[in-house]
């Protein structure tokens, strides 16, 4: 069912069993799983079904860190949230990126990769990819060009990656939730307050409004917050009127360590084979590549030499042309030239999904411009604050303050000096890095300083609340009946694309709701 | 961090690490490898000039490396140094008893050991690094 609140009368009471704050990934993913239920489920969206000016201006926020994009720029405020322009990269984290890693501050999940994998399984189907396999191996016996580089185990491997067509929740999902007797998606309903009992122990209600005005109530049992990374902090630290640091923040953690991944062009590789392997299994197609691999250190090198997590990507080039990074791409200052550049869904939906690569082209290139994926450090000090500027709803706005470490930098030359080893070693090829690269104490980054666009941490997840913000069910500490879903709860970030983790983390986080509503039933 | 070559690591800003127990096995080997060279004959410097990057990079680029290795390390700046310094460490082999492995494999012992070094970016062995640097001065 579907409503748009403006529609309705000011004032007006919304109740429901299941609030969802946001209509994305995270919360469209949790809503199609309660489709049928006899609970209500309230979606709550606060823009439509298509971009809106007003809508994405009320994102806007300010950078006081690293240069970044502009945070109006950066997500999509609309059903369907960001995957109306994302690229469909798909990757699981892997089992190291879960523990507690001594040489990386503030590290390790509460749960394991294992518990995580049904729910990749599961999340798989909701983006349209393949079979949930990211074993080399196995896509080589689907597809025999797909041949992964001879790298010994313990040193370096092929981490693959599946692509989604990409699926657009809001075009994907829309009938689905429209036809659904069971969940209310309201539209334009922007929520602006957590409303929290006295003891901000629980929320009573939701204070929403919309941009011509009116005020409505919201009530459910339990509410989750999916707004995504920094609305998802900013929402929670302006609801200060029973906790006044804002709600989940009595041990100041709502907001820090925002993080990224890192996606910067870092080198080349040169095969020097005297005939060198096809390279499919890394080559990449949009809207026609099912899977492909990109290269990666074994957990013993990042133990070993004390590296965050990466991948690094290969595409052909030439010694001349360096490929620049996103931030070079899409220049920051122009709404308009970024959101262009992004594959429309209509283009994308008419692609054939998951087609096979296209035969390498001959002779095989021999070059390759190396474009590195790392995991950011969790930061305390990289975070997102509440600033004294409102929008047109009332509600401050954010500023951005991206901080990284030493750390970060360091760990691309390392990664780039084991890489290079092996494959010198193997008679594959040699790696060149980037000066930046090879000045790897600076503690300035150059201009080619990139991210993914993923917004991760900022209600990272820890057993202990003066840790995180959230437990591992994904609960606000201190707040019975508010949870987070999406990469906010991420305490670290991996090196793979957020969305895949993010919808599997939604999906749990949904089964443990109806088990939770199961045992209110059982207790009436 | 230690490297290989101390010369090296103060004028190439040097890569990688190497445990230092590794580093002094290479060095006694190396010096026991300079007495033998002293008696060995063996490589003319023309095959000793031609690394294996070469099919791969291209002879400019290639004499472009051999420059910038010869620029940064004036201690290996003429062929006849360059010849000696790619004969001393060539008794890696010898201590096997074999006379001579094809450049390639010590090229490839090389980033097992970790006796890399970075020339313009690209992280070489030390030996295909004192190849660029003789190709570029025959």
């Amino acid at each position: 069912m579907h409503v748009d609140a403006r529609a309705l009368p000011d004032g007006s009471v919304i109740e429901g069993d299941l609030c969802l704050i946001g209509a994305g990934a995270a919360g469209i993913s949790i809503a199609l799983e309660w489709i049928g239920s006899s609970r209500t489920v309230l979606l709550l969206e606060g823009g439509g079904f298509a971009f809106e000016q007003a809508m994405q201006d009320l994102y806007r926020g300010t950078l006081g860190g690293l240069p970044y994009f502009p945070l109006e720029a950066a997500r999509l405020h609309y059903f369907g949230g960001t995957t109306g322009h994302w690229a469909g990269f798909c990757s699981t984290l892997d089992p190291l990126d879960f523990e507690a890693r001594p040489w990386v501050p503030d590290s390790g999940w509460p749960i394991t990769r294992a518990e995580l994998d049904p729910f990749y399984a599961r999340a798989h189907r909701l983006l349209e990819l393949g079979p949930y396999e990211y074993d080399a191996a196995q896509w080589q016996r689907r597809d025999s060009r797909l041949v992964p580089l001879p790298l010994e185990a313990g040193v370096a491997w092929t981490k693959m990656w599946q692509f989604s067509p990409p699926t657009r929740f809001g075009t994907r999902y829309r009938a689905a939730i429209e036809g659904a007797p069971n969940v209310w998606l309201y539209t334009h309903a922007n929520v602006c307050e957590l409303r929290a009992n006295e003891s901000a122990s629980a929320i009573d209600d939701l204070r929403v409004r919309t941009l011509e005005g009116k005020e409505h109530r919201v009530r459910a049992r339990q509410y989750v917050l999916a707004c995504g990374t920094i609305q998802n902090a900013r929402l929670l630290l302006a609801s200060n009127a029973r906790a006044p640091a804002g709600l989940g923040n009595a041990n100041d953690l709502v907001g820090r360590y925002f993080m990224e991944h890192l996606e910067m062009p870092s080198g080349q590789l040169l095969l020097t084979a005297e005939r060198p392997q096809p390279m499919s299994m890394y080559s990449f197609e949009f809207g026609k590549t099912r899977a492909r691999g990109e290269l990666a250190l074994a957990p013993a090198m990042q133990r070993e030499h004390r590296l965050l997590n990466a991948t690094v990507s290969l595409t052909p080039a030439t010694l001349d042309a360096p490929p620049m990074s996103t931030f070079e791409q899409f220049p920051p200052d122009s709404m308009p030239s970024f959101r262009g550049a992004t594959r429309p869904a209509s283009e994308a939906a008419g692609a054939p999904p998951n087609e096979p690569a296209a035969p390498p082209a001959t002779p095989v290139p021999r070059l390759f411009a190396l474009l590195t994926r790392q995991e950011q450090a969790p930061n305390r000090d990289s975070r997102v604050t509440l600033t004294a500027e409102r929008d047109a709803m009332g509600v401050p706005r954010v500023e951005l303050r991206w901080q990284l470490t030493a750390l970060d930098r360091r760990s691309f030359r390392g990664f780039y000096e084991v890489l290079g080893r092996e494959l010198g070693r193997r008679g594959i090829g040699r790696v060149r890095m980037h000066d930046w690269v090879l000045e790897s104490a600076s503690p300035s980054w150059p201009k080619s300083l990139g991210g993914g666009w993923h917004h991760m941490g900022t209600t990272r997840m820890h057993p202990n609340p003066r840790q995180g913000v959230v437990d591992a069910s994904c609960r606000v500490h201190g707040v019975a009946n508010l949870y987070v879903a999406g990469a906010a709860v991420y305490p670290t970030a991996g090196c793979a694309n957020p969305t895949l983790t993010l919808v599997a983390l939604s999906l749990r986080l949904s089964d443990h709701l109806k088990r939770l509503f199961q045992d209110f039933r059982g207790r009436k | 961090m230690l490297f290989a070559f101390p010369q090296l690591q103060r004028r190439l800003s040097a890569p990688i690490a190497i445990d230092r127990r590794r580093f002094l096995t290479f060095g006694a080997i190396v010096a026991a490898g300079m007495a033998a060279s002293a008696c060995d004959g063996g490589g003319d410097t023309h095959a000793l000039g031609h690394p294996g990057l070469l099919a791969a990079l291209g002879p400019d680029a290639v004499r472009n490396l051999g420059q910038r290795y010869r620029e940064s390390v004036p201690s290996e700046s003429d062929a006849p140094r360059l010849e000696a310094a790619i004969r001393s460490s060539r008794p890696w082999t010898a201590r096997v008893g074999v006379a001579h492995a094809p450049l390639a494999d010590q090229v490839r012992d090389d980033f097992d050991a970790g006796r890399t070094v970075v020339v313009d970016g690209w992280l070489l062995s030390v030996t295909e690094a004192r190849q660029c640097a003789l190709y570029s001065a025959l």
